[in-house]
């Protein structure tokens, strides 16, 4: 008896089933239409249109004042110094990052979380706040001052503050990547390889490393990306002394407040070319990151 | 002794994880560390593998403090609950790894990591990766790689917890005469009893930081020293007033009697029972068929608790009256535990 009776109620239960799936798939076809359109809209507003401008206005004169705005020689030693202080920042971050990471998940100790929240900080502190607090910290008016003079060394209007403040401002980018994917794989692997006699350094290259490769490289470019943009900490430590510690950024501000506007927008567009690569380079560490992952 | 530890202590914050700890293990014995979760037992194992530092004790191994020594160099080998399997390594490399650290000739790693690809019998296995293994696989991986440099002690953390039934009995006994054919020393943590019982030459029982009791799985399931191993061994059931069962004696004060299914016998009202004048009637509450026997819970003086009837005896039917005779209860009182004999089986002998 009890037998038949679900017999006879399940195929009712099911078509119900089905009917609703139906409704719900019809409703969320049109949201899902609805989202994807606003969406778009919105990037191409607030994204597109303004690269698209970008780049026209830096062709509007043609190629030839294109060329020779992008030539000119504050701007190329502007290119050099943001590769420079790029390259560095992302040297120092990934060092920095790598250890920082993997203290916080290796190891327990008192005051660990304050550090995670003090690594965070760089992206909380406005810009130009973080470029006062380096002005204070090295500037006149610091106690370091007379002793940076006496090695003749210059933090605050010089290159080394412009590498110092690109570095703070893009400090957390690589260790908040690989902090999750080292917690998520635990201790027990590095235990495991220690107990067979393996040393720290065997262990990082051998287990270690393997596992957080590509949200490493994924940091890396983050780090690049945002390092290279930089622009309010940098502007507080540059002093805009042309040619000398200007970077990209700065230039194109500079040239936009001299109502240079084409060449403005030409050397915006250095950036832009840089940015869009980053993006490509990102996108396939993400794809071949996600296939080995599935692997 | 190979293996001892003496007046060993942990605490994590607050949390006692090692009290007082001590025992000893001889050389070539499978151990189990077997206990509730939270006893400790883990801590214990991770100590002796140089993971962590006991606070104050010694732990010593084949006569040499290694307190002091680190991990890499105790010549231990680990096998981790989750295996901790190296996920970007094939089989092989996972075997080699141990060898490779200790910059041993290719021919000689080659020689020994094939040997232990064929042991655990996972031959034309050794390119595959950790993921495209079973769980069962992968816990013989774990084994080989623990053995490959040749350690004289293993430790296992929780070996089978992570095998299905099935495939956890098959290795059991795998890992027994394995560890018996090599000859190494080996210490296993687990909370189920029955493997405990099944595995090892040896349990040392542990709970809430304390070492309770050590000995032969026999010794320790016949007697209990303490009030928490008489409880945790078997299936048993607390009687609330156990004098009102016929024939023991008073000891006065107690915490706990407990009763195990095979301390009780039941039978029916015109089966032949023996001692029947210490027999207390019951009412059957439930039957069921455990494979080998039949599991009987009776309802006795307000107290509800099983007994075995083989499966040749006569069926007892849900509802009806029996007589149930107690031979033996554990009596606790604070830590300590008492084997109480039904004085019907002691008057017998002396009537012999």
């Amino acid at each position: 008896m009890t037998a038949e009776n679900t017999e006879k109620t399940s195929p009712v239960i099911s078509r119900e089933g089905s009917t609703d799936i139906h409704a719900k798939t019809a409703g969320s076809k049109a949201v899902k239409i609805i989202l994807i359109t606003v969406s778009v809209l919105f990037l191409f507003v607030m994204l597109v249109m303004p690269l698209i401008t970008v780049i026209y206005e830096a062709f509007r004169k043609g190629l030839v004042p294109y060329l020779e705005a992008i030539s000119d020689p504050d701007t190329m030693s502007a290119l050099l110094l943001t590769l420079e202080a790029t390259v560095i920042a992302v040297v120092i971050n990934t060092v920095f990052g790598l250890f920082a990471a993997w203290t916080i998940s290796k190891f327990r100790f008192h005051g660990k979380k304050v550090l995670v929240t003090l690594i965070d900080l760089p992206v909380t502190v406005s810009p130009i706040i973080a470029g006062l607090i380096f002005v204070l910290t090295f500037g006149r008016q610091s106690v370091l001052y007379p002793f940076l003079e006496s090695i003749d060394f210059m933090v605050v209007y010089a290159v080394p503050g412009i590498i110092l403040a690109t570095v703070f401002v893009t400090f957390p980018f690589i260790s908040r990547e690989i902090l999750p994917v080292l917690d998520a794989q635990g201790t027990d692997e590095e235990e495991a390889a220690a107990l067979m006699g393996a040393k720290g350094l065997t262990i990082f290259r051998k287990i270690t490393l393997p596992h957080i490769k590509w949200a490493l490289m994924y940091g890396i470019v983050l780090c690049a990306a945002r390092a290279m943009g930089e622009f309010g900490a940098v502007s507080v430590l540059s002093g805009h002394l042309r040619g000398k510690t200007v970077t990209l950024p700065l230039q194109v501000e500079i040239l936009f407040g001299d109502n240079k506007f084409m060449p403005a927008f030409a050397v915006s567009s250095i950036l832009v070319v840089l940015a869009v690569v980053i993006l490509i380079v990102r996108s396939i560490v993400e794809y071949i990151g996600k296939r080995r992952g599935e692997k | 002794m190979y293996i001892e530890l003496k007046n060993i202590n942990k605490s994590y914050g607050g949390f006692k994880a090692s009290d007082n700890v001590n025992f000893g293990i001889e050389k070539g014995k499978l151990v189990a560390l077997l206990g509730p979760s939270g006893s400790g037992k883990t801590t214990i194992l991770r100590m002796i593998a140089g993971l962590e530092n006991p606070d104050s004790g010694e732990i010593i191994i084949d006569g040499r403090v290694v307190n002091a020594v680190p991990a890499s160099e105790r010549g231990i080998g680990f096998v981790f609950q989750s295996y901790a399997l190296f996920r970007y390594m094939t089989v092989y490399d996972n075997i080699a790894f141990g060898l490779k650290v200790r910059r041993m000739n290719k021919a000689a790693i080659n020689e020994r990591v094939n040997g232990l690809i064929e042991l655990i019998g996972l031959k034309g296995f050794g390119n595959r990766y950790p993921s495209q293994l079973s769980g069962g696989q992968r816990q013989r991986v774990a084994f080989a790689r623990a053995l490959a440099p040749n350690p004289q002690v293993l430790l296992l953390d929780e070996p089978f917890a992570a095998i299905d039934a099935k495939v956890r009995q098959e290795l059991r006994k795998w890992l027994k005469d394995m560890i018996h054919q090599l000859g190494v020393t080996g210490i296993f943590v687990t909370h189920d009893q029955d493997e405990a019982i099944e595995v090892s030459d040896e349990i040392i029982v542990t709970n809430k930081g304390r070492v309770e009791q050590t000995g032969t799985p026999i010794d320790i399931y016949r007697h209990p020293a303490t009030a928490f191993t008489s409880s945790f061994f078997g299936v048993t059931s607390e009687l609330s007033d156990y004098m009102s069962f016929r024939s023991f004696d008073d000891i006065g004060e107690y915490d706990k009697a407990i009763v195990r299914p095979e301390f009780v016998k039941i039978t029916k009202k015109n089966e032949f029972q023996k001692y029947k004048s210490s027999a207390v009637e019951g009412v059957v509450r439930d039957t069921q068929f455990r494979g080998n026997s039949i599991e009987v819970t009776v309802n006795c003086n307000n107290c509800t608790f099983s007994a075995r009837r083989g499966l040749d005896e006569p069926a007892v039917e849900i509802g009806e009256k029996v007589d149930v005779f107690i031979y033996r209860i554990f009596v606790t009182h604070g830590d300590d535990v008492k084997l109480l004999k039904n004085n019907a089986l002691r008057e017998e002998t002396v009537v012999i």
